[in-house]
């Protein structure tokens, strides 16, 4: 399957692509983004997705493939089509484009999401959510960025940077518990001058 | 897995209020965040919810400490919620039973699936305005739910508009007492302006609250259950 629905291309062409801008996610408008930029824009350095210069070829998903089961491997996936089950490339970078949806839990040394992810999220050294971004699920990264306008609805735990565990898939039952001491009055009403 | 906040290496922020002309003026000091992050400051690797929407800073911010954030923005996945349930209206044959669900259940049906987290989860929930933009008779199900999912001796940080107000915003952490004011597409219109009574009605469950008045009419108002 996974022979036949992928399609490798040479790093430098993919790197043309996602330099230009990508569209806004049509299925999920992100409704949250802010009316004006509360900040100014950000070189491109910054904006714009670190790339690994692994030199090896990213292989792609194109929008109109649907692929169902276990995608994994070692060299850099950029997927714009739907892909359900599980994605395990631990080594590589895994980019998710602006029309990808995806269903499945991610591990991956390098997650970049444009897209539709519903799935727990593991990048041993970094994930981006950008401003098109919509992803439902846990989160599991030594480092994060997030674009205004992404939209997250999940939970985010740091690791230690190149961990290589599965991804949690829900918030732990009984949790080490600490408690709170207060100590404030039932009722206090103060103007801050 | 071993989790170390030591480890964390949060990637640099954007450039913040300081920098940032288009929010200068939207940036407040906030007694209640701070007494809110009190709160917290003795429980290792605290669990905080955030009811607003996804910002990097707030995320950042959290990380930093070693906690854990979730993020459920509850306002836009309530919106989303109704329309996915008039679609599915929509789709039914005329001449069929509907099945129209009542405003409570539909909050019901919905809280189940946005706040389904185990009871007790959260040392610290961050509600922001959120309250306002919901109909009042559905403000106590969700209430009820958020004291559910709170650890008991966990905050609760929540605020109230003194009179209506005209924009959207979303808030957004800058420090640990600094909370910025972002203005941003309306997706729900300001819908109730609570009185000190309803207020401490809604939370009379929170066996104590602390409550601060800014100079904007801005109520922050924590509570502890």
């Amino acid at each position: 399957m996974w022979n036949n629905s992928v399609q490798s291309r040479p790093s430098s062409k993919a790197d043309a692509r996602l330099a230009a801008p990508l569209p806004s996610h049509s299925a999920m408008p992100s409704a949250s983004e802010p009316a004006s930029s509360p900040a100014p824009a950000a070189p491109s350095s910054a904006t714009e997705p670190a790339r690994a210069p692994s030199g090896a070829a990213e292989s792609a998903i194109a929008s109109n493939l649907k692929i169902a089961g276990e995608i994994s491997g070692n060299s850099d996936l950029y997927i714009d089509g739907e892909v359900r089950g599980k994605v395990r490339m631990a080594g590589a970078r895994v980019t998710v484009g602006a029309k990808g949806r995806i269903h499945a839990d991610m591990e991956a040394r390098e997650l970049v999401i444009h897209g539709y992810v519903e799935g727990s999220l593991l990048a041993t050294e970094s994930l981006h959510l950008g401003a098109s971004s919509h992803v439902l699920g846990t989160v599991l990264t030594p480092r994060i960025r997030i674009d205004d306008g992404a939209f997250l609805r999940g939970t985010v735990e740091t690791i230690t940077p190149g961990a290589t565990s599965k991804p949690v898939a829900a918030i732990p039952k009984t949790p080490a518990i600490v408690p709170v001491v207060v100590a404030v009055g039932n009722e206090h009403e103060e103007i801050i001058p | 897995m071993r989790a170390s906040a030591a480890a964390v290496a949060v990637q640099p922020l954007r450039p913040g209020p300081a920098t940032s002309a288009a929010s200068a003026g939207n940036v407040r000091i906030s007694n209640g965040l701070q007494q809110f992050l009190e709160m917290l400051a003795d429980v290792p690797r605290a669990r905080v919810l955030d009811l607003g929407s996804v910002w990097q800073s707030t995320i950042s911010f959290f990380v930093d400490k070693g906690y854990r954030i979730s993020t459920e923005d509850v306002l836009r996945g309530w919106k989303e919620f109704l329309t996915s349930e008039d679609d599915r209206q929509r789709a039914i044959p005329s001449g069929a039973d509907s099945g129209k669900l009542a405003p409570q259940l539909l909050m019901a049906n919905f809280l189940q699936d946005a706040l389904g987290y185990p009871e007790q989860n959260f040392h610290g929930i961050l509600v922001w305005d959120l309250l306002d933009y919901f109909d009042a008779d559905l403000v106590p199900p969700l209430m009820e739910r958020l004291f559910q999912v709170l650890h008991p001796g966990g905050a609760l940080l929540a605020l109230f508009h003194s009179r209506p107000v005209e924009r959207f915003h979303r808030y957004r952490i800058v420090d640990s007492q600094t909370v910025e004011s972002l203005a941003a597409p309306t997706i729900a219109v300001h819908a109730h302006v609570f009185q000190n009574r309803e207020i401490l009605d809604l939370f009379g469950k929170f066996r104590s609250s602390k409550t601060f008045v800014g100079r904007d009419q801005l109520r922050e108002a924590l509570f502890l259950r």
